[in-house]
């Protein structure tokens, strides 16, 4: 049973790609759209998708969380977003930043960007700029589009008109050229965002998810609920021997045996393909290898 | 491993490379699209001018001969229809005796050359009126968006096309309650109206969020309009309607689009809000032209 818990937790670490593949898939479902130039305006767009995925893609299936919860709590209706708030409690204590590793589609293509071969740097030193996505989790998300309103109460979802470069890979570009009336509106905030994007995708060629460890403000959320998240990864002491390979693969700088529950680990699941002694694996609910073992 | 990790940059490597391949594509094969009709005509008409020039100069090079034949045309027999060359040949012919072998001999050859330009030329504009035809067909469907019109202001009065009927210009305004820019703009909007009415204009408001005659949605969308000072009329109507569906296709707001006396839209939608002065700049000159069309049409 041990072995077996084991297996399915390497399993599920080595099909990680593909199922991002999916992921992104099932959250873009309207592919003709996207030649159309037009947005899906269905019903399942009241719902949220886990991951960061704009609205304004027109193949997206369902909302951003963030950039919902922004348009919530800048409507002059709404001074907060419940509604979006128990999408981020319910996401996030099932599955936590699993959803970054597995679900969201700019993190596939951040570990796609990552793949490009040359120099790769560690971001082992700059620990720090991890601080940075809560501050603009606060600032951008929630504090501007709460109180930088006009006379009627309506603020601007700030993240997401000068930051988010997910909104231009997904939403602007691909609108721009499916439609020609908003590529004659395209400016200098397009040009600037552009600019972000370009950046991001540089740094994410040289550095492994630059975006997800300083930038994003759902990554900040979903951190937030890593230590109680229903599904974790734990540690199994009796077989650990110490090696430390774990930390050594972890590309999100996490010291697995200490934290494997720190608010920076992905549920990448390399500590788990790396372990000699399979002695590290994925738990859902407490139910893991080491309670099996210990039967 | 080895193998398998070069499986996977391989597979990654094309999967971005399809990626950037298909955007660029996307890019390629849309932006040309609308520009394509437009430098095919360009170019034709620059070819045009070219085989013109070349007739020109024809008739410059050999210009004794050619002008004692200009001299002898019964300007009464062109037939602007019939063929040039035919026309050219026919004087020639019936003068014969007053031109020299070596005149003669020059003027022919010119003949058929020319006779073979205007082949050319009129291949050319025979394509040309084509793609003329072609646009025109867009534009009869942009046409039929107003052209039975229906709705309700939001006092409960009904109105129809009579609605731009009576204006030389409608500015028509899409925007939604919950929209930041649009209400923005809102205020300007009025001022654009005040300005607008003494030159035979109106602008009417249409808010998506009101279609179908929503009681909460009209109201909500009045207390906006009351807020923001906006007077000119707003017009809820039925999402299962032409310009309902016209509505629908918006990706944008605001967009704001001209609709002339007979329901037609006039050039195309201008996206943001008129706060944005060179927006209002814009704007204001497709009015004006649209008004001066409407007054020489009269």
């Amino acid at each position: 049973m041990d072995k077996k818990k084991n297996m399915l937790s390497k399993k599920t670490a080595k099909l990680r790609g593909w199922i991002q593949a999916a992921a992104t898939l099932l959250t873009n479902i309207h592919i003709p759209n996207l030649f159309q130039g037009k947005i899906y305006q269905g019903n399942a767009k009241t719902v949220c998708v886990p991951g960061l995925n704009c609205y304004s893609c027109p193949a997206a299936a369902g909302a951003c969380p963030i950039g919902a919860f922004q348009a919530v709590i800048g409507s002059s209706k709404f001074k907060f977003s419940y509604y979006i708030t128990g999408f981020f409690i319910l996401f996030g204590v099932t599955l936590g930043r699993f959803i970054c590793g597995f679900l969201c589609p700019f993190g596939w293509f951040q570990d796609l960007l990552h793949k490009i071969p040359g120099k790769k740097f560690s971001t082992a030193r700059l620990k720090p700029l991890r601080y940075l996505k809560y501050i603009i989790l606060i600032v951008f998300v929630i504090l501007l589009p709460m109180l930088a309103t006009n006379s009627i109460g309506m603020g601007d979802p700030f993240f997401c008109k000068y930051i988010c470069p997910q909104g231009v890979l997904e939403g602007a570009i691909p609108l721009s050229i499916g439609n020609a009336a908003i590529r004659s509106a395209l400016g200098k905030l397009f040009s600037f965002k552009c600019i972000i994007l370009i950046s991001v995708v540089v740094l994410s060629i040289l550095f492994y998810r630059p975006f997800c460890k300083w930038i994003c403000p759902l990554g900040a959320v979903y951190s937030l609920f890593n230590k109680v998240s229903l599904l974790n990864i734990t540690v199994d002491n009796s077989k650990c021997v110490g090696c430390g390979k774990c930390s050594e693969v972890c590309k999100m700088d996490v010291d697995v045996r200490k934290t494997p529950d720190h608010p920076e680990c992905i549920r990448c699941g390399a500590c788990i393909k790396a372990c000699p002694k399979d002695a590290v694996c994925y738990q859902f609910m407490g139910r893991s290898c080491q309670k099996q073992d210990n039967r | 491993m080895k193998t398998k990790l070069s499986f996977i940059s391989i597979l990654t490597l094309c999967i971005t490379l399809s990626l950037t391949a298909c955007g660029g594509k996307q890019t390629a094969a849309t932006d040309p699209k609308d520009t394509q009709t437009t430098t095919a005509t360009e170019a034709s008409d620059s070819r045009l001018d070219d085989l013109y020039q070349q007739e020109n100069q024809l008739f410059a090079d050999h210009a004794d001969a050619w002008n004692k034949v200009f001299a002898m045309m019964d300007k009464s027999d062109a037939d602007p229809n019939g063929n040039y060359a035919d026309y050219l040949a026919d004087t020639v012919e019936s003068n014969k005796t007053s031109f020299t072998d070596d005149e003669l001999k020059t003027l022919t050859e010119d003949i058929e050359s020319i006779r073979k330009i205007d082949e050319e030329i009129a291949e050319i504009e025979q394509k040309n009126s084509l793609s003329d035809n072609s646009s025109q067909k867009d534009n009869s469907e942009s046409a039929s968006v107003f052209s039975n019109f229906s709705g309700q202001d939001f006092d409960g009065n009904t109105v129809d096309s009579s609605l731009f009927s009576g204006n030389a210009v409608t500015v028509v305004n899409f925007w939604f309650t919950g929209c930041k820019p649009c209400v923005a703009e809102l205020s300007k909007l009025n001022e654009l109206n005040d300005t607008i009415r003494s030159m035979g204009g109106e602008v009417i408001g249409i808010n998506t969020e009101t279609f179908d005659e929503n009681k909460d949605a009209i109201k909500e969308a009045a207390s906006v309009l009351e807020s923001q000072g906006a007077k000119y009329r707003n017009i809820s109507i039925d999402s299962s309607s032409a310009a309902g569906k016209y509505a629908s296709e918006i990706m944008a707001f605001p967009t704001t689009i001209l609709v002339d006396r007979n329901g037609n839209i006039v050039g195309d939608p201008m996206l943001g809000g008129i706060d944005n002065k060179d927006n209002y700049d814009a704007l204001m000159e497709q009015i004006q032209s649209v008004i001066a069309a409407d007054s020489t049409n009269k």
